[in-house]
């Protein structure tokens, strides 16, 4: 024992001794659970690339800190009649490398973010061509009218048409090494320096940005730290500025903690559960192989009535989270302001719902879980599995990783699931495309809903909706869908995730509903 | 002794085709990639031609063949996370890892020796029964809940050290080394102590065992009885003695610190290999965890081979064994 | 013949140096009076954690000795996040945790010592195979190995049984990364007790192999694996935890020790310490008496070192 206490003692001597100074000042040091899987903007359509390249590359139009659609490298832009959409560029746009930006380089960008290798092919659906009119306007021309569309894409990011020719690089590859996956030419803000997949990224500001500046970073540099624990002690003792998420359990002790604050928010995700509509047994649990009760929309309104969602926002989630009604949060275009109140949290009328249907006896069957997606997602479906528990319909809970869990749900494998959802064009319509409407592999419709959930009404309003130009017609019809979709509980809506970032006193930033972090707003103090 | 050496490495490349075997086969139970590779919004469509593409249509012996094929070549094909050649990023990572494991090893061998001397001679004193008590708390507890244990007290508590990752690193030649650097040097510590605890104790508890014999033989007696001062009998005849079953040991768990590393380097964001292959299982980045279980079984495989042929050259009682017995 | 090992046993250096070690009496204590929490939880523990209808999510977080601050409900060492009794879930969770290990050391050394015999005491390609076997499983950490046996056990089981599946995988799994350590020690032992006279003085009065390697070579080697076996039971407790952190524990609706760490390591620096403490503690007075006795039980049954 006493040769252990004089080697920590040695330790500390000696790492007092050879402690330095801090890292420059303006340096932006900041750690989050995953790695940006490639440098490619067309080449993964998932929000830790798209956050993560938002600092490098810009669309035609952009998000500012409230969300709001403005002007990126398009300064303006207006509708063509039904047509489509004319856009104006923004002149004297230098990318990177110092090539000038113009409508080339805007339509190089649509063939490559459209074309078969590419994972953002479904953002230009609704497009039927694109044409050149002159070096700084560009038209995108629509298959039926498209209100939304220039709202949907703030994240379709452009490239330099000759840098990625000259380098190989004209179609994105997520399978091959590729110039392009390690390397970046934007126009944005920040560029790229370093790039060590899985271990560290360098950027650094882009002098020749046509935007003004409103952040003093220098050097800008990104870690993923997986294990949680690792990131909060990684803030908490000034190794790293910002980190992103914090455990929602850890928020409260962080915003006492000297030097450290806690930025919460709340998320564009909701959190719901999902039930198998298409199935016709149960395929988990004592009552296997037994007629689907889930298919009787009275059982499904007793989950919801069943699931005390507020404690779970006050335990689990510690106060940081929203009850959801509906499959988008309030925060979303299109969000059904009339519908905003959920299944009340009532054991006794479950218990009723669940007499009528012809299960006063309950059942028993499998809610599947992801553990490693949602923030607590596997202590929120043991609370579920309680509450469900004690009003007579026992879930046998199997909590798996993510990458077992959508293969899983694919292979129908599940008398219940956890979902959580976020519209990539922060519109209500986008739920209803992907998670509400029959699936329909040539449509691309329905793509993950995995319950086969399907309702004519809302098949055959979605088109509608996706075309109406009349703000106030297409409301109505969202409204519609929405209460569709909560008559017949076909998902359980449960909350609107928290957003938790952690910072060090000295960061002043901004936080957006779509969780990414945008280095032009930050300041190191 | 040749003809034994042929066959032991015979013997030894079918263990690496086995485990090649299994290691592929593992990874088919895994989950799919292709979840992983592409966004919330691709159709199924996509999905399929990327599984064309990465050959995961093919029947399994065909998918097996193609990747023995190619990692006899060294080469371990893509990986799906990074888009790079799994090779490239495996020579990348290596010297985070051999660092780590170099330290550590070097750390349980030096502490574990002295350790283990002291504990043997004093064999019931006090001081030497509470290193022994204490030693075992050590493995007592979960590697990962030591790691979060040290990290909250000498990062966040104490603020004296790096709570993740290498710090600085120096690049010499293709090798990057955190040993010149003295935030290198300070990352170093955490992570080592905690990997290396395990086989400190290991090796302190050898060598006291094995003190404790050595010291009961008659040549000890002797010295003794010749008036030799103990610090002299200790370390020059009693120690010398004691290396070679410790040495053969620490050879052997050399590969296993490597192997083990794995959990150290996930809590302490360590960049090596370990920690690859933690992401690897994350991301189903099947090469990735194909190529990372041959080197360690390359590794293995090589030490016990050195190792059995050591002791063939060693103990010729042990020669029998290769001769089957006549029922 | 039983009656006859007993007594000697109880005449016996062994039990007289059992008694003389002060640590190895209280480590058997501890380790007794875990066995005892563990088999007799049921009744020990205020209620069944694992009996979803009596949880009440509002419980969690309660600090021990404080009333909640919701449902005023108190309890003797806090709950967890679930509101469950932190008390009551550890003895459950001990109880898993020992099964999962004692069951995989039980597989580990019967697989091993068979093995290990076979191994040393018939040899030829039969034996060489057994240890290029090893050699392969040596190959692949305990984690990797519990990964693939999970894997392929989810591949074959049917969809509705993996619950009750997934501690026997534990078992197989832990087993199996185990089983080496007795086959390499007994095959080494068996190698120079086959040799000695009186081995090959039963070979040529023609007994069978089968009889000559478990009345003539087994109790020669017993030591050590009892030793191992010990040793084993700590390790394989603590691999358990490691593979929960791994995320291929026991399900989170029946914790085991292991899974109780893994979760409370989640809750460090949140302020509820207690729902890591106490597990830990728990873990550690475990696993250290155990390997306390592993150490006596190496001593004792050396001779030498007498």
């Amino acid at each position: 024992m006493k040769s252990t206490i004089t080697l920590s003692l040695c330790i500390a001597a000696l790492t007092a001794n050879l402690a330095v100074g801090a890292a420059n000042a303006e340096t932006f040091r900041w750690a989050s659970s995953t790695d940006p899987q490639t440098m490619d903007p067309h080449a993964v359509n998932s929000s830790p690339v798209l956050g993560f390249l938002n600092n490098v590359y810009e669309g035609l139009v952009r998000r500012d800190q409230a969300m709001a659609i403005e002007g990126a490298l398009a300064q303006s832009w207006e509708p063509l009649d039904d047509k489509g959409w004319r856009f104006h560029l923004r002149k004297g746009v230098k990318f990177h490398d110092g090539s000038d930006f113009t409508a080339e380089d805007v339509l190089f960008s649509y063939q490559r973010a459209s074309s078969e290798a590419a994972d953002t092919s479904s953002w230009f659906s609704p497009i039927s061509e694109v044409r050149i009119v002159d070096d700084h306007t560009i038209d995108f021309l629509t298959k039926a009218p498209n209100p939304i569309f220039p709202d949907s894409i703030a994240n379709f990011m452009i490239m330099d048409k000759g840098w990625s020719e000259a380098n190989n690089a004209a179609l994105p590859s997520k399978e091959v090494e590729n110039h392009a996956t390690l390397n970046t030419n934007g126009t944005g803000a920040f560029k790229l320096v370093d790039r060590q997949p899985g271990l560290k990224t360098v950027l650094e500001p882009h002098d020749g940005w046509w935007g003004e500046k409103q952040h003093n970073i220098t050097r800008a540099e990104f870690t993923p730290i997986q294990n949680p624990a690792t990131s909060v002690a990684a803030l908490l003792s000034g190794d790293v500025d910002m980190i992103n998420p914090v455990p929602i359990q850890d928020a409260a002790r962080l915003k006492e903690r000297d030097g450290v604050k806690v930025i919460d928010g709340i998320e564009a995700r909701v959190i719901m559960l999902g039930f198998p509509h298409g199935a016709d047994a149960l395929k988990y649990g004592a009552d296997a192989g037994k007629p689907n009760p889930f298919k009787d929309q009275r059982v499904r309104a007793a989950v919801s009535h069943a699931v005390n969602v507020d404690a779970i926002l006050k335990t689990i989630m510690r106060g940081a989270a929203q009850p959801a009604s509906q499959l988008v949060s309030p925060a979303m275009r299109g969000y059904s302001a009339s519908l905003s109140e959920r299944p009340a949290y009532d054991p006794e009328l479950a218990r009723k719902l669940l007499a009528e249907a012809g299960y006063p006896d309950g059942f028993s069957f499998g809610l599947k879980c992801p553990n490693d997606r949602y923030l607590n997602d596997e202590a929120v479906c043991q609370a579920i599995a309680a509450m469900l528990s004690q009003v007579g319909i026992k879930a046998e809970l199997e909590a798996m990783p993510v990458r077992t869990y959508w293969p899983e749900l694919r292979a129908d494998n599940f008398d219940m699931y956890l979902l959580g959802w976020s519209p990539g064009t922060f519109d209500a319509e986008h739920p209803l495309r992907f998670l509400a409407s029959t699936p329909n592999k040539e449509k691309k419709l329905g793509s993950w809903n995995f319950g086969d959930f399907s309702n004519i009404a809302i098949d055959s309003m979605l088109p509608n909706i996706q075309s109406e130009i009349d703000d106030g017609k297409r409301q109505m019809m969202l409204d519609h869908s929405a209460k569709v979709l909560q008559d017949e509980n076909a998902y359980v809506p449960l909350y609107v995730q928290p957003l938790v970032w952690g910072a060090r006193d000295n960061i002043d930033l901004t936080q957006r509903p779509d969780n990414f972090v945008i280095l032009r707003w930050i300041n190191v103090n | 002794m040749f003809a034994y050496a042929i066959r032991r490495i015979i013997q030894s490349i079918v263990v690496l085709l086995v485990v090649g075997l299994v290691a592929f086969a593992m990874f088919r139970f895994m989950g799919d990639p292709i979840d992983n590779m592409v966004g919330q919004e691709r159709s199924t469509v996509d999905i399929e031609r990327l599984r064309g593409e990465l050959g995961l249509n093919d029947p399994f012996v065909v998918q097996y063949f193609n990747f023995l094929n190619n990692a006899a070549r060294g080469n371990f094909g893509i990986s799906y996370q990074q888009s790079r050649p799994v090779f490239d990023i495996l020579l990348e990572r290596a010297p985070a890892t051999l660092e780590l494991a170099g330290v550590s090893g070097l750390l349980a061998i030096l502490i574990g020796i002295v350790l283990g001397v002291f504990t043997a001679i004093r064999r019931d004193g006090l001081a030497a029964n509470t290193i022994m008590v204490v030693s075992l708390i050590g493995v007592s507890l979960p590697t990962f809940l030591i790691g979060v244990l040290l990290i909250y007290l000498f990062s966040v508590e104490l603020d004296l050290l790096p709570s993740f990752g290498r710090g600085e690193v120096v690049k010499i030649g293709g090798w990057s080394t955190g040993f010149l650097t003295v935030s290198g040097l300070k990352a170093l510590v955490l992570p080592a102590i905690t990997l290396g605890l395990y086989q400190m104790t290991l090796i302190m508890r050898l060598v006291r065992s094995e003190m404790l014999e050595v010291l009961r033989q008659d040549y000890v007696r002797f010295a003794r009885a010749r008036g030799l001062p103990e610090k002299l009998i200790y370390f020059r005849h009693a120690l010398k003695n004691t290396l070679i079953p410790v040495l053969t040991v620490t050879g052997l768990q050399l590969g296993s610190i490597i192997a083990f590393a794995i959990v150290t380097e996930t809590v302490f964001q360590w960049p090596g290999i370990g920690l690859l292959f933690v992401n690897a299982i994350q991301f189903v980045d099947i090469p990735v965890m194909a190529a990372y279980l041959m080197m360690i079984s390359v590794l293995f495989v090589c030490i016990n081979l050195v190792v059995d042929l050591l002791y063939f050259a060693v103990d010729p009682r042990l020669r029998d064994d290769n001769a089957a017995v006549k029922i | 013949m039983i009656k006859s090992t007993i007594t000697r046993t109880l005449d016996s250096d062994f039990l007289w140096s059992f008694r003389r070690s002060k640590l190895a009496m209280g480590s058997f204590v501890v380790v007794f009076l875990l066995l005892a929490g563990a088999l007799f939880s049921p009744f020990i523990a205020t209620h069944n954690p694992y009996d979803m209808t009596t949880l009440n999510l509002m419980n969690g977080f309660s600090a021990p000795m404080e009333p909640n601050a919701f449902t005023g409900d108190q309890f003797w060492l806090g709950s967890d996040g679930q509101g469950r009794d932190i008390f009551s879930t550890i003895l459950y969770g001990l109880r898993l945790s020992l099964f999962v290990g004692f069951m995989a050391v039980a597989f580990a050394l019967v697989l091993g010592v068979s093995m290990g015999l076979i191994a040393g005491y018939v040899g030829g390609w039969i034996g060489a195979t057994i240890m290029r076997i090893a050699d392969v499983q040596l190959t692949f950490p305990a984690i990797l190995v519990a990964m693939l046996i999970f894997g392929i056990a989810k591949g074959i089981t049917p969809v509705d049984m993996r619950e009750e599946m997934a501690i026997w995988v534990l078992i197989l799994a832990i087993g199996l990364s185990d089983w080496v350590q007795f086959a390499r020690v007994v095959r080494g032992a068996t190698l120079v007790e086959k040799n000695k006279e009186y081995v090959q003085a039963a070979r040529l009065i023609g007994r069978h192999p089968a009889f000559i390697m478990i009345r003539h070579i087994l109790p020669n080697v017993l030591g050590p694996v009892m030793v191992i076996a010990t040793i084993s039971l700590a390790l394989a407790i603590i691999a358990e935890a490691t593979l929960s952190y791994l995320g291929v524990g026991a399900p989170v609706t029946q914790p085991s020790l292991g899974t109780l760490i893994r979760i409370g390591q989640g809750f460090l620096f949140s302020g509820e310490w207690w729902i890591l403490l106490f597990p830990a503690l728990t873990l550690l007075a475990l696993a250290l008496s155990v390997n306390l006795l592993g150490d006596w039980l190496r001593d004792a049954l050396n001779p030498r070192l007498r």
